[in-house]
């Protein structure tokens, strides 16, 4: 369980440019869920999600994980809840260009120092049931925008986290392989896991699999 | 204990493979880096093995030099001087000695004649000597002369000459060399032998030649000599030997081995400072672009940051990756500039610094030198250049640990 509590987060602030990009939000989201933060651009839903994904910090309010308050935890215990308790899907792949697709979602585990040959075969599980195994050993740069896609989700899934946050995870895909990544978050879900997804495409928010849509406009969320 | 070397192993090979994708930039530095290295620690190697070798060369050159001074330059010296000095109080022994040197027009270059103690009135040398913190056996035995003669015979109408010698005018044994003497008419001397190549340091512009035609070349008086070696019973006894000399004989100069020594390795001090002097620019070059490329964050790299930092990196993660990518550059840039610096110096006989470093003639002596590494002066080398290096590619952390893990979630370019 995810508790926010007046979260505000203001950039800039004390400058001309000011800006707040939330303002008093409060929310609770279910575990082993599928919850969808939709809205315009600009509304805060990315930041909000950072917030919720211990990458930022708000400028005021309270973050509960579990009951746990981790807003005020210093930077090293919030990198560790961040790498063992969340798996980020980004709207970009975001993968290390210049390496391999197997070393790139290996990047997220080499932290905990966890031995190399479990890690490669947890790794190449991974990229096999997403269907990319043959892949592995390609640099990321010949990879397809699907493809692309899907080496991020393992490696957001290989510290074996139980809540996955996706942003925009649809903006750059088409409708196909849209509905493949819907496929997979469904199953993520039978796994027990909690997916906390933003977006503005009808086809994640209104997907039958999605437990609850929150709007957010404005930096608030619409009640 | 083992997640913690596997997550160093894990930082590593990530580093790695992160200059390999920057190859060519990486090489590049790599390169400078070496040569930077390479020349400092030639020249490091270079001047203190010739300071070390000149040092044990010269070991068994004479105790003490008496020269006679007229008008404060070196003057021919009295052959009854030699009586004065040997009934000296702590003087062993006393030889005259006849040297000087010959200007050849034809490769222009000075040589320096010598006779033989053997050649002139010397007696059998019984010594005292004793040499405290006597070095190891690379250390050359006091009993011999400073010239190696190889038991050849020096005989009037020929001569030994030094390798150098040999090597400007292009002769060997059995050649004859032509002198003009001072009154104009033409020596031809025969050359019986080489000197030989370990001592060619002092030796390489040597010409040994006997008493009778040192004396007919530059039309010396035999009541005369060049000046006259002093061998004293007790080596700590030097300097008030020296001051009597001093005493009996008011237009002698005597010369102790230790001021010989110390002007020697001025020389070559000078020298090696000299050469710092001139590769300081390059150094300062090299200071400047390596901070700049160590210290500085390309977008590439800040958005690499801000990835691994989304995928859980901590700060100190990326610190550790930093300094193992300065220590890995550094320490290999360190290591190969050394090993090359060593093959350079003891190997190839040091061709870069050559003409400016051995030497003061158009006589170069051609030697190589005895290998000897100076682990201070590796230590210091090594705080000079590997240290500045990875310490400012620590810098970057500082930059990266405000880079937000949220970063990478606005990136929306690629």
């Amino acid at each position: 369980m995810i508790e926010l509590h007046g979260i505000r987060k203001v950039f800039n602030a004390g400058n001309p440019s000011e800006f707040t990009a939330i303002n008093g939000a409060n929310l609770q989201i279910a575990e082993n869920q599928i919850t969808v933060l939709k809205g315009p651009s600009g509304s805060g839903k990315t930041t909000l999600l950072s917030i919720v994904g211990c990458m930022s910090r708000p400028t005021a309010g309270r973050v509960h994980l579990n009951g746990r308050e981790i807003t005020s935890l210093p930077e090293r215990f919030l990198t560790d809840i961040r790498r063992k308790t969340f798996g980020f899907i980004f709207q970009q792949p975001n993968l290390i260009k210049g390496i391999s697709v197997l070393e790139n979602v290996m990047l997220p585990a080499y932290p905990l120092g966890e031995k190399r040959s479990q890690l490669r075969i947890k790794a190449l599980a991974g990229l096999d049931e997403l269907n990319i195994g043959n892949k592995s050993h390609s640099n990321v740069e010949w990879l397809s925008g699907g493809e692309a896609q899907r080496a991020s989700i393992v490696r957001a899934l290989i510290n074996n986290p139980s809540i996955i946050i996706a942003d925009e995870p649809t903006a750059h895909l088409d409708s196909k392989l849209s509905y493949r990544f819907m496929e997979i978050i469904e199953k993520f879900k039978a796994e027990g896991k909690t997916v906390i997804i933003t977006s503005h495409d009808p086809l994640v928010y209104d997907a039958a699999i999605v437990d609850r849509v929150i709007t957010m406009r404005d930096g608030q969320i619409e009640v | 204990m083992n997640s913690w070397i596997e997550k160093q192993r894990y930082i590593i090979d990530f580093t790695l493979s992160s200059l390999l994708r920057r190859k060519v930039k990486n090489i590049g530095l790599l390169v400078l880096y070496t040569l930077i290295v390479f020349i400092l620690a030639s020249m490091m190697f270079f001047t203190h093995s010739i300071k070390r070798e000149a040092a044990l060369i010269l070991k068994g050159a004479p105790e003490v030099v008496v020269q006679k001074i007229v008008a404060g330059r070196h003057d021919l010296m009295p052959i009854e001087y030699l009586d004065t000095i040997k009934k000296i109080r702590g003087v062993a022994t006393a030889a005259p000695r006849l040297w000087g040197y010959y200007y050849d027009n034809l490769v222009k270059a000075n040589y320096t004649l010598l006779v033989p103690p053997t050649q002139t009135t010397t007696t059998n040398i019984s010594r005292t000597t004793v040499v405290e913190n006597e070095p190891n056996s690379q250390s050359v035995d006091l009993t011999k002369p400073l010239y190696e003669v190889n038991g050849t015979k020096l005989e009037s109408g020929t001569i030994i000459i030094g390798n150098g010698v040999a090597r400007l005018r292009q002769i060997a044994k059995g050649d004859y060399m032509p002198f003009l003497s001072f009154d104009g008419n033409v020596m031809n001397l025969k050359v019986v032998d080489t000197l030989s190549a370990q001592s060619e340091l002092v030796s390489s512009d040597l010409l040994l030649i006997t008493e009778e035609d040192f004396r007919k070349l530059f039309g010396i008086d035999k009541q005369f000599v060049t000046d006259m070696t002093v061998v004293v019973n007790n080596p700590s006894e030097m300097p008030t030997v020296a001051a009597k000399i001093k005493k009996r004989l008011p237009q002698a100069r005597p010369i102790i081995r230790d001021e010989i020594l110390r002007t020697y390795e001025s020389i070559f001090n000078w020298r090696g400072g000299m050469m710092i002097v001139i590769f300081s620019a390059a150094v300062l070059a090299f200071v400047i672009f390596a901070w700049d490329k160590a210290s500085g964050l390309s977008a590439g790299e800040r958005r690499e940051i801000g990835i691994l930092k989304a995928v859980g990196w901590e700060t100190s993660d990326v610190i550790q990756m930093k300094f193992w990518e300065g220590a890995i550059i550094s320490l290999t840039a360190f290591f190969s500039g050394v090993i090359l610096a060593y093959i350079h110096v003891f190997f190839m006989g040091s061709p870069v610094f050559e003409p400016a470093l051995k030497g003061w003639s158009a006589l170069y002596p051609n030697f190589s030198l005895t290998p000897f590494v100076n682990i201070e002066q590796l230590t210091t080398l090594f705080f000079l250049t590997v240290l500045p290096y990875t310490v400012a590619t620590i810098v970057p952390i500082w930059r990266a640990a405000t880079i937000d893990p949220d970063s990478a979630m606005r990136f929306t370019g690629d």
